[in-house]
């Protein structure tokens, strides 16, 4: 079937739960974040449509996206070259979203959902229970961007520790320096000596227990 | 403990009814030889039986969704190498697919033959690294040095092509980095000649031997209506029972024009879906594969490798796409979110492991702890690509 | 030739009536005396301190721990498997539990979740231990340094390394040659290479046996 067809049952069957027609380089809706659990399941059960099969599903920020297609959209916070968290002030705005690639095994097409919701209350319905691989992907959605899953049996970090503090890929992320005591940024770099004996490390960096061994490495 | 249990020799039966079990909480990983990397599984147990199976992932969580957004589009290449180690190039070919379908690229033909040449070679290579290690799991520790025999030709094979001997960084967007070295057809062809002759021997080492049999059949089964919930592919959809492949049913590339068959796991010893379906359907895939290499090889023309268009900085158009490729684990897939700019917006990478795995906390409970091991290194899993 | 060059090609190049036999079988710098006596048919014995003696069988016995984090670790299987054999430096027996191992090869990408792991995996092992960095990740974060939030950047910010091996990941080689440098440390870990003074007194001592 072809996506146009697709939107236009959904949009005959749900009426305004679905806003618009993606025409990008895949085909696809843009329904209500509130909703799509029933779209979901509508579009599994339904004998013409068939989706079965969930291919992905997304968790993106559009903070900062360049909407006129220039490329110049905001740049993402890293690690300096000498491993410290770079700061910034920016506060992150724009909607948080859910991309859905669906493809049906019977009928052989593909669709795409997509969802987008406010930065401040970024609720969606869950899908779990209509594809329970989503159940991992949208955990990974939580984890990763940030998104609450209404109706998820067990939403919870997946990748990351249970007591990680953000959610690493909003474009507004600052990279940790420490968690738990495991540090994350670089060695202190400025702290090392360079000279023409060698290096010498900083204290923060583990030594072999004696130092003043004389095994270095050359008598072999 | 069940009750219809048969118990042999001094009335087992009448013992296990009187013993009340306790479930054990039973932590396997993230250092632990049969969980095929830091994969940490946390097994409730009723004595040997699995009650409860729950997956602790993220151990090897490398940020490269994060990475995706701040390099370039070409610079990402590196970093889908170090999803799947042990199937780069497979890697790399679902990425530059994607990047070359959002632009509109017509990539040259000698490239994507030399593409398919190595992606089936890495194929065969992933595969023998999976019989192996599966080997080791059932405890056969022989099959694993046979593997690891072939598999170092084909790196051979791969680093005279490319320069690196695992990872290769060699597809490019739009082509490869550099034309193959004269007398690759030939170092091909030699190895796919010894290649067809070496299955049979792992056949007779591992497929059939009885012990291995017992332990892999009926064991595991994953059912069609499970794998399509769970998002299973590869070997695991095909093992039961579905010719499913991107090669052939979502064709890229030129695998189009190619000859082959796709194995599907018809219960041969057991059960349709068990593991050693699973398992059959790797081992018949590399027979395909060498036919594919043979008439990849048939027909390689000359020519550019590289895509005229693309010398320079690469920008992709704005919108979205989804684009799917067979790597030897299953479905890889990149959602890529562009912006107009020469970086990713946003990538996401939905990895065949990562679904394959989820699938265990379906099937684990109530099979056998042993049985357990059999289950993971039957599905394949690499640590890599489904943490990220 | 710069200074440091010259003092490092001068601290490798072996002396002259260098005889790697006696390398082998004694493991310390006595007399040459002492080494043809210990090759001699009818008076076999060989001269030593416990501790050299107890070092030569750790540096010959090397058991690493079965760790394999990502990438490097397949080629630490690779290294192990028929074509690099890693048994024959005494290093082929992965163990799967720390508390039989004296070498952590730490072979891949370091996250901040398997950090502590890790640490506990180290302080679970025996004493004498050593720890292997293996590959760029291992030693300073590799190509996840500039975004990678979850990646600690270098192991040996978290346990004391003695070898690194360089490499994305380090060819099987790479490593062998990382054990053989491990191999050399463990040799000259207490007192360096030469043996007390009482023992080369007492070797000047004993008549030369010819063979």
């Amino acid at each position: 079937m072809e996506a146009t067809a697709i939107h236009a049952l959904l949009q005959s069957r749900f009426g305004d739960a679905v806003l618009d027609y993606v025409d990008s380089f895949e085909k696809g809706s843009l329904v209500a974040a509130g909703r799509v659990g029933e779209i979901a399941a509508f579009l599994r059960d339904d004998a013409a449509l068939g989706f079965e099969s969930l291919m992905s599903l997304a968790g993106l920020d559009w903070d900062g996206y360049d909407t006129a297609g220039k490329g110049k959209s905001v740049d993402i916070l890293g690690y300096d070259e000498l491993g410290r968290p770079e700061a910034s002030d920016r506060v992150g705005d724009g909607d948080l979203g859910v991309a859905y690639a669906l493809y049906s095994h019977r009928h052989g097409h593909k669709h795409t959902l997509f969802v987008r919701v406010p930065r401040a209350a970024p609720q969606v319905a869950s899908v779990a229970a209509v594809w329970a691989t989503a159940a991992w992907h949208e955990r990974e959605a939580w984890d990763l961007v940030g998104i609450r899953f209404a109706g998820h049996p067990d939403l919870k970090r997946i990748l990351l520790d249970e007591e990680w503090v953000g959610h690493p890929l909003r474009k507004d992320y600052v990279m940790p320096g420490s968690w738990q005591g495991v540090p994350l940024d670089g060695r202190d770099y400025a702290a090392c000596k360079w000279d023409e004996a060698g290096v010498t490390l900083p204290d923060d960096v583990k030594k072999p227990d004696d130092p003043q061994q004389p095994g270095n490495g050359n008598q072999g | 403990m069940s009750e219809t249990a048969t118990g042999r020799g001094w009335g087992a039966q009448d013992v296990r009814r009187e013993l009340h079990s306790e479930l054990l909480e039973i932590n396997m990983g993230p250092q632990h030889p049969a969980t095929h990397g830091v994969l940490r599984l946390l097994v409730h147990t009723d004595g040997e039986i699995v009650q409860g199976v729950t997956a602790h992932i993220g151990y090897l969580h490398r940020c490269a969704e994060k990475i995706a957004e701040g390099c370039d589009w070409r610079q990402w290449m590196v970093y889908t190498d170090r999803f799947d180690y042990l199937a780069p190039i497979n890697m790399n070919f679902g990425y530059a697919v994607a990047v070359e379908r959002m632009l509109g690229v017509k990539v040259p033909e000698r490239a994507e033959h030399i593409r398919v040449i190595c992606a089936e070679l890495q194929r065969i290579a992933s595969h023998l690294i999976a019989i192996g290690t599966f080997g080791l799991d059932m405890g056969a520790w022989t099959p694993l040095l046979y593997c690891f025999r072939e598999r170092e030709e084909i790196l051979n094979i791969l680093e005279r092509i490319s320069g690196g001997r695992m990872l290769y960084n060699y597809f490019d967007i739009g082509g490869l980095r550099y034309d193959a070295y004269e007398g690759f057809e030939r170092d091909v062809l030699d190895f796919v000649n010894i290649m067809e002759q070496k299955i049979p021997e792992y056949d007779t080492l591992l497929s059939y031997n009885k012990i291995f049999i017992e332990r892999t059949a009926d064991v595991g089964v994953i059912d069609v209506a499970t794998c399509h919930a769970y998002g299973c592919t590869g070997p695991v959809l095909r093992g039961a029972g579905v010719p499913f492949d991107c090669r052939k049913d979502d064709p890229y590339s030129i695998y189009d024009r190619f000859e082959f068959d796709i194995p599907y796991g018809e219960g041969e010893q057991g059960t349709v879906g068990d593991c050693w379906d699973r398992y059959m359907v790797r081992m018949r895939e590399m027979y395909e594969s060498c036919r594919i290499i043979r008439q990849a090889v048939d027909a390689l023309p000359g020519g550019p490798v590289k895509a005229e268009e693309l010398k320079k900085l690469v920008k992709v158009p704005q919108g979205s796409l989804y684009t799917r490729t067979e790597s030897s684990k299953g479905e890889i897939g990149y959602h890529i979110f562009a912006d107009g700019g020469s970086k990713p917006f946003r990538t996401k990478v939905r990895s065949p492991s990562f679904s394959n795995l989820h699938v265990i906390e379906k099937v684990g409970p109530g099979m056998m702890l042993s049985d357990l091991v059999a289950t993971i290194g039957s599905l394949d899993i690499v640590l890599g690509e489904i943490d990220r | 030739m710069t200074q440091d060059r010259k003092d490092y090609v001068e601290s490798v190049t072996p002396p002259a009536g260098y005889d790697p036999r006696r390398e082998q079988c004694l493991d310390f710098h006595v007399a040459e005396d002492l080494a043809a006596m210990a090759e001699s048919d009818d008076k076999n014995f060989i001269l030593t301190t416990v501790d050299n003696l107890f070092d030569w069988a750790r540096l010959s016995s090397v058991w690493p721990v079965t760790f394999g984090l990502a990438c490097c670790a397949i080629e630490m299987m690779a290294a192990s498997a028929t074509r690099y054999d890693i048994d024959r430096f005494g290093a082929g027996a992965f163990r799967a539990t720390p508390r039989q191992a004296d070498l952590m090869i730490v072979s891949g990408t370091v996250t901040a979740k398997m950090a502590t792991r890790l640490t506990r995996i180290y302080d679970q092992m025996p004493e004498p231990k050593w720890v292997v960095a293996m590959g760029s990740c291992a030693i300073g974060g590799g190509p996840y340094f500039k975004y990678g939030y979850h990646v600690v950047k270098g192991v040996d910010l978290i346990v004391p390394v003695d070898v690194y091996i360089p490499g994305c990941p380090p060819r099987p080689e790479v490593l062998l040659d990382g054990l053989m440098r491990l191999q050399d440390k463990i040799r000259g870990r207490r007192g360096g290479t030469k043996p007390p003074k009482w023992v080369a007194d007492y070797a000047s001592k004993i008549p030369y046996v010819k063979r």
